[in-house]
């Protein structure tokens, strides 16, 4: 640590910063949250450590760690799979942010992604049964946002125009996805899972898809890949750069600054609750029909913690699209990395590998409890007339 | 801009140029604020009308999915009674016991979440703080069980002994989230709810590793001796108790003495109605966090420790135990987080879960319609603007706000 | 009274720039009451254009009433906005904002995370291609910023938070020139500021007028209404009771104009002499909640059977050092030692039992619980005391007797314990508090405004009940900014300026008048007086 501060303490010559000035920065801003992943990480191996018998005195020898096969656990196709787990966080996560920083605190993530889920699974199958065309497929998911919206609409109006609770109201979106997803799914198939339906195909680009590594993880990939990092992208692009980016945060932090600007708070919460709402629905189809193969209702439903777990994902990222998208990525990988385990042979009990990333979100959430949260985050406003 | 004059109240303003209130209430606590800020009626009539808008939304949602509504209703009547006659419904009838079955369950993980609203944290871990009490629960009484004396006595003395264990373990895994609340400032929101997988995987692996009875494919401990069971004067054979039920009715009434009749629980409501007056009183706000906290994982561990006992006799995946822990926010939040209005709630929601598991049975109406009534509770309890608004319109609301 | 037919010119050139009036904004018979109380009767101020006009009162007194008026917050009841000539009814800051009027308020209002440049421009962004045209804006700003001297250009993509009050009131009143602005009304715009940054804050208001533009000072410190104004009209109790030019008026005339002398402070009839030391603070100092040092290093003693009142402009650290002593707010140095205990880190509850009371600053949010009926509240901060607490078990039928003995003795109305707290006027909920503090056998009081918001009967009363408690050998420590509470009730008046004590005088060898320029800054002529408290100019070395 202590020669990122020497190092941060060194400015350019001139008022430029250099790139490697800006990643310092970034890594001592962020210390306590990459401190937190790298002692969740060493926490895990320790407890690998006790459960298949590996001495404990080889964790503190260099020769074991650099022996380990590094090479067969990140693969590319391991990236692959990180990506694939990481789209749907990242997308709900985006909605999540952008809905709090507008001052809306939509804890409801987990449950628009279960009617996202159903939904487009329903659709799919109204469509075509299950054998649905590329073409239906699409059409699926489109009317899986309109929905969304129209969900995510009410529940606007409950918390903005009713001033509903935003957390009582957020938890009862939750439940209601458990009980009407499961609910569509035996009206529409009898059971609380679909059939196997089928999802959108692989799509390689030509050439680009012959660089090594990147070619095949950006370029002979599922189109949704494409569409989650284009809306990352934009949303940073909007929320940092546009008015209506400016106005968001406005209302987040100060809606009284807005209002005497002569914009209307409740438009601006109204728009950014409504995004989140159509990009959770997005992110709950993705699961259903763009990577997986229809939709599951057992327990707590395919989405499985997911919305959850991106609003831990946007707090890591501090609000930051793009670095929400990595916090998505680790999370992503950290589901991942115990198939990963499996095929060099570790084994390890699943239903314990399967808390990693719970945990690593509960340990990243207390050491950056201090994330700066919007302050007008879950009032009501009411301008003065 | 209105005509009428400004409440007397507002003579204050006036006085201060810069009085605001000093915006140092976490958001949660703003927002029970306002949840309980009503009165006494009122609470009762949001919760009425709340419970009946969501089913008669459950009964659109019936037949627009093309099944009889009226046949539903008939169904979910016999389902929570088993009788249509006052006169039967202490007969040989077990309906009966199936409703009240579940009720003793939602009563005491009620109250759990009652005793953490009411302090104004959220503590939506009670799911997995009830997971990691049954779970306790069981394997005290499997461990020790064995080479402890059988009869009655001996069953009383393993049952105490592991509802002890029970409740130490809800709240010792409550209490986890408390602390990283108070002193770590994380939001106790999204630990409980990481908190309640977590509790589902790591209970589900010791299941897996260490109580497994050898040779068997199920995750679940083996079944408990006969006598390690709640005496059943009557309903017997059902899984039903009226020691649980008891032992709800004792919860509720207890925590309803401690939040009255205590300084603990002075402090708690104090805390929850008003933080700044807590502390002004000489509370001491974090401290009083994780108090909180681990008092519901407690209550919240005595439930999984009930439930085992009475209900299921050993303890499996739990992933396949039905979501208490989550449908007890509905619960409380039905009763203004009033333990002893917990009690009715509860009896509601035992109604409601009976009566759909009969539905179940005997229609094609799937029973997961009522986990989507219970989130349409929920959501009109946290919007009684919802229901002022349409009474003022209505003309009900008299001539005062 | 010249306004009038420059009134009628105005009205007839007003279409082109309003150039015809000499006024850039009138208001005549202003009145806004709310409910019983009368924040604004019959108004009356006129703006010159291009000068600064200081609106003069303490606290309560009106002035931000008056200005809410003028930019569109609150309709008058009675009266007339005149702006550039026209009479104009504005229903919102925005309506007000269109016709040239900005408004800095004391809570400004900024988007802390964003920067300079996305503050100044927040509602009226240029755009360019979809995207905010930051480098248009960027001009525009530096133009306006290089006009008037301002150097938050330099720091146009440092966010708000970053920097310091003096600089952030900088980019508000920014904001307002960009948005066109003619007419500035600063609401206490030094009350945040250190010496510095208000020697900075004239040049700027200097420049301003120079440029045409109409300033209206909100201020309660009547040299700084002298320095940086060319007229003044002082406001008490809502009524304006009269308008001076600065170089006409002298601070003794000013100070009498602000605080009246309607009240005669009567003679103190005390009967006993103070005793030994109760409460010793030594170099006391403590952090505000903006992290800023709040309480310099305060030095005194309180003894037995007697009031040391802490006068003081608010936001001097007086609340700060009331909240520290009762254990409300960590110490950062210092020590506060009790009948010989150093109780400097004790809990707040410990302090209740060692029988410090305290009458909070904020009854509504700390004094009372207010959906607490009076039994309930009756047993806030006693949740230790026997026999209301026995082991734990609360005995609510002592309570409920406390609470019937508290409404009985301090005339609380209504004579009903299961009364709501928030039913209560503000003068009852205050002597249901002060009842309440003063009935668990306290040793040292700690009293902060105990008679704000109160109705004059009940601040007589308050009053009594705070000189009995002195006669009975309590030591009482008496935060107000009511110079004349402080005046009828102490033994020793502290004047508190900047977090430290920069007088402890005699309340019989000063008058108001030298209390209220202690209070706001300045020392006292002669040398006359017993201590030897820091001197406080606004010189630039005190840092």
């Amino acid at each position: 640590m202590s020669s990122e501060d020497s190092e941060r303490g060194s400015q350019s010559d001139d008022g430029e910063r250099s790139t490697a000035d800006v990643v310092s920065d970034a890594v001592y801003d962020n210390r306590w949250r990459l401190f937190g992943v790298v002692a969740t990480l060493l926490g895990f191996v320790f407890v690998a450590a006790l459960l298949t018998d590996v001495p404990l005195t080889k964790l503190v020898d260099i020769e074991f760690w650099l022996g380990l096969p590094y090479g067969d656990v990140f693969t590319v196709g391991f990236a692959e799979r990180a990506l694939q787990a990481a789209m749907p966080i990242a997308l709900a996560a985006i909605g999540g942010l952008y809905a709090e920083k507008s001052g809306v605190f939509n804890i409801g993530l987990e449950g628009f992604m279960i009617f996202g889920a159903v939904n487009a699974a329903a659709v799919s199958w109204i469509l075509a049964g299950g054998s649905a065309s590329q073409l239906d497929l699409w059409i699926a998911l489109v009317a899986t946002v309109l929905l969304g919206l129209i969900y995510t609409a009410v529940f606007a109006v409950l918390t903005i125009r009713y001033k509903a609770d935003q957390i009582v109201a957020g938890l009862a979106v939750w439940f209601l996805g458990l009980g009407f997803g499961p609910f569509t799914a035996v009206v529409m198939w009898g059971g609380v899972s679909s059939p196997p339906l089928s999802s959108l195909d692989t799509v390689t680009v030509p050439v680009l898809a012959e660089i090594p590594v990147l070619g095949r993880l950006l370029f002979d990939a599922n189109p949704l890949l494409w569409v989650t990092i284009a809306i990352v992208l934009a949303s940073y692009v909007v929320l940092y750069r546009t008015r209506y980016g400016y106005w968001i945060q406005a209302a987040g932090e100060n809606p009284e600054a807005l209002d005497t600007a002569g914009v209307s708070v409740r438009r601006v919460r109204y728009a950014a609750v409504m995004f989140s709402g159509a990009v959770a629905a997005l992110a709950g189809g993705m699961l259903s029909i763009g990577i997986g193969n229809g939709f599951t209702g057992t327990g707590t439903t395919m989405v499985d913690g997911r919305g959850w777990i991106a609003i831990v994902a946007y707090l890591f990222g501090n609000y930051n699209p793009i670095l929400t998208a990595l916090a998505s990525l680790l999370f992503g990988a950290a589901q991942m990395l115990r198939i990963q385990l499996g095929t060099i042979g570790v084994d390890l009990p699943s239903s314990l590998l399967e808390q990693f990333p719970y945990v690593t979100v509960i340990v990243v959430l207390t050491l950056v409890g201090a994330t700066r949260v919007p302050s007008a985050v879950g009032e009501s406003y009411e301008s003065e007339e | 801009m209105s005509s009428t004059d400004t409440t007397p109240a507002a003579s204050d303003d006036a006085s201060g140029d810069g009085t605001d209130a000093g915006g140092d209430d976490s958001l949660g606590r703003r927002a029970l604020a306002r949840l309980v800020d009503a009165s006494i009626f009122e609470r009762l009539g949001i919760a009425v009308a709340s419970t009946l808008l969501a089913l008669l939304i459950g009964l659109v949602v019936v037949a627009a999915a093309g099944y009889d509504p009226v046949l539903f209703i008939d169904n979910m009547v016999y389902g929570i009674f088993g009788t249509y006659s006052v006169a039967d419904l202490f007969g040989t009838n077990n309906r009966l016991a199936q409703t009240l079955r579940p009720t003793v369950t939602f009563i005491i993980t009620g109250v759990a979440v009652a005793i953490a609203f009411r302090a104004g944290v959220f503590n939506i871990g009670v799911q997995g703080q009830f997971v990691v009490g049954g779970f306790a629960a069981a394997a005290t009484i499997v461990s020790i069980a064995g080479s402890l004396p059988g009869g009655a006595a001996g069953g009383a003395m393993v049952i105490v002994v592991a509802t002890i264990a029970a409740i130490a373990a809800g709240g010792l895994y409550a209490m986890l989230p408390g602390i990283l609340k108070a002193y770590a400032g994380a939001n106790e929101i999204i630990t409980t709810i990481m908190l309640n997988f977590v509790a589902s995987g790591v209970v589900f692996w010791l299941l897996d590793a260490y109580f497994r009875p050898g040779g068997t494919f199920f995750v679940r401990t083996e079944r408990f001796p006969e006598h390690v069971s709640f005496p059943q004067p009557i309903f017997e054979g059902t899984s039903f108790s009226v020691v649980g039920l008891a032992i709800a009715l004792l919860t509720a009434g207890l925590v309803f003495w401690i939040m009255e009749r205590t300084r603990f629980g002075y402090d708690l409501v104090t805390s929850g109605h008003q933080a700044d007056a807590a502390s002004y009183s000489g509370v001491d706000a974090k401290r009083t966090i994780v108090a909180t906290m681990t008092f519901s994982g407690m209550v919240a561990g005595l439930a999984g420790a009930v439930y085992v006992i009475m209900v299921l006799s050993y303890f499996s995946d739990p992933a396949t135990l039905p979501t208490f822990g989550f449908d007890a926010i509905a619960v409380s939040l039905l009763a203004a987080n009033n333990p002893l209005g917990v009690i009715p709630a509860g009896l509601l929601f035992g109604g409601l879960e009976s009566g759909g598991n009969f539905v179940n049975q005997s229609s094609d109406v799937p029973r997961q319609l009522i986990d989507g009534v219970v989130g349409l509770v929920v959501l009109f309890v946290a919007a009684p603007e919802l229901f002022r608004m349409a009474g003022k319109r209505m003309d009900v609301g008299g001539d005062e706000q | 009274m010249s306004g009038t037919d420059t009134d009628d010119a105005g009205a007839e050139g007003s279409s082109t720039t309003g150039e015809g009036s000499s006024y850039a904004a009138q208001l005549s018979g202003i009145s806004k009451r709310f409910g019983d109380v009368v924040a604004n009767d019959d108004v009356n101020l006129d703006l010159e254009r291009g000068s600064v006009h200081a609106l003069l009162g303490e606290n309560g007194s009106g002035k931000t009433t008056l200005m809410n008026v003028l930019y569109g917050l609150y309709e008058q009841d009675e009266g007339t906005v005149r702006v550039d000539g026209q009479v104009r009814d504005f229903d919102s800051p925005r309506d007000a904002i269109d016709a040239g009027v900005g408004m800095i308020h004391q809570h400004f209002q900024l988007v802390e995370p964003m920067t300079v440049l996305q503050n100044v421009i927040l509602g009226t962004e240029p755009t360019r291609g979809g995207l905010v045209d930051e480098d248009a804006a960027r001009a525009d700003v530096e133009e306006i910023c290089e006009r008037y001297g301002f150097d938050v250009d330099e720091e146009l993509d440092t966010p708000v938070r970053e920097l310091d009050l003096g600089a952030q009131q900088h980019v508000e009143i920014v904001k307002s020139l960009y948005r066109g602005a003619e007419i500035l009304v600063l609401d206490e715009p030094t009350a945040v500021l250190t010496p510095q940054e208000v020697d900075g804050l004239f040049e700027v208001m200097a420049e301003l007028t120079a440029s045409g533009r109409s300033l209206i000072f909100i201020t309660h410190k009547l040299g700084e209404a002298m320095e940086a104004a060319d007229e003044i009209t002082v406001l008490r109790d809502g009524h304006a009771v009269g308008t001076v030019s600065a170089n006409a008026a002298s601070r003794e005339e000013l100070a009498e104009l602000m605080v009246g002398r309607e009240v005669l402070f009567d003679a103190d009839d005390r009967t006993t002499e103070p005793g030994d030391p109760v409460l010793t603070i030594e170099d006391l100092q403590v952090i505000g909640d903006r992290g800023r040092p709040t309480v310099r290093g305060v030095d005194c003693q309180i003894r037995e059977g007697e009031i040391l009142g802490v006068a003081g402009v608010e936001g001097n650290g007086q609340s700060e050092l009331a909240e520290s002593i009762v254990g409300l707010r960590s110490v950062a140095d210092g020590t506060v030692t009790y009948e010989g205990t150093d109780i400097t880190d004790a809990s707040r509850r410990s302090l209740i039992q060692d029988g410090i009371a305290y009458i909070p600053e904020d009854r509504q949010s700390e004094g009372l619980v207010l959906d607490y009926d009076l039994e309930r509240n009756a047993l806030l901060g006693n949740q230790t005391v026997e026999p209301f607490v026995r082991r734990g078990v609360v005995d609510w039928d002592a309570v409920g007797d406390h609470a019937e003995s508290i409404v009985e003795e301090y005339d609380v109305e209504p004579h009903d314990t299961g009364a709501m707290a928030e039913s209560l006027s503000g003068g009852n909920q205050q002597k249901f508090v002060v009842g309440r503090e003063f009935e668990h056998d306290p040793r040292a009081i700690v009293a902060a405004h105990p008679t704000r918001g109160v109705d004059i009967g009940s601040i007589e009363f308050i009053h009594d009940r705070l000189r009995e408690m002195r006669d009975e050998g309590l030591a009482v420590l008496l935060v107000s900014s009511k110079l004349e509470e402080i005046q009828q009730l102490s033994d020793r008046i502290a004047v508190m300026y900047e977090g430290e004590f920069v007088d402890v005088v005699d309340p019989g060898a000063v008058t108001e008048q030298d209390l209220g320029l202690l209070m706001t800054g300045n020392e006292l002529d002669d040398g006359s007086e017993p201590d030897s408290g820091t001197t406080h100019g606004n010189g630039g070395d005190d840092q």
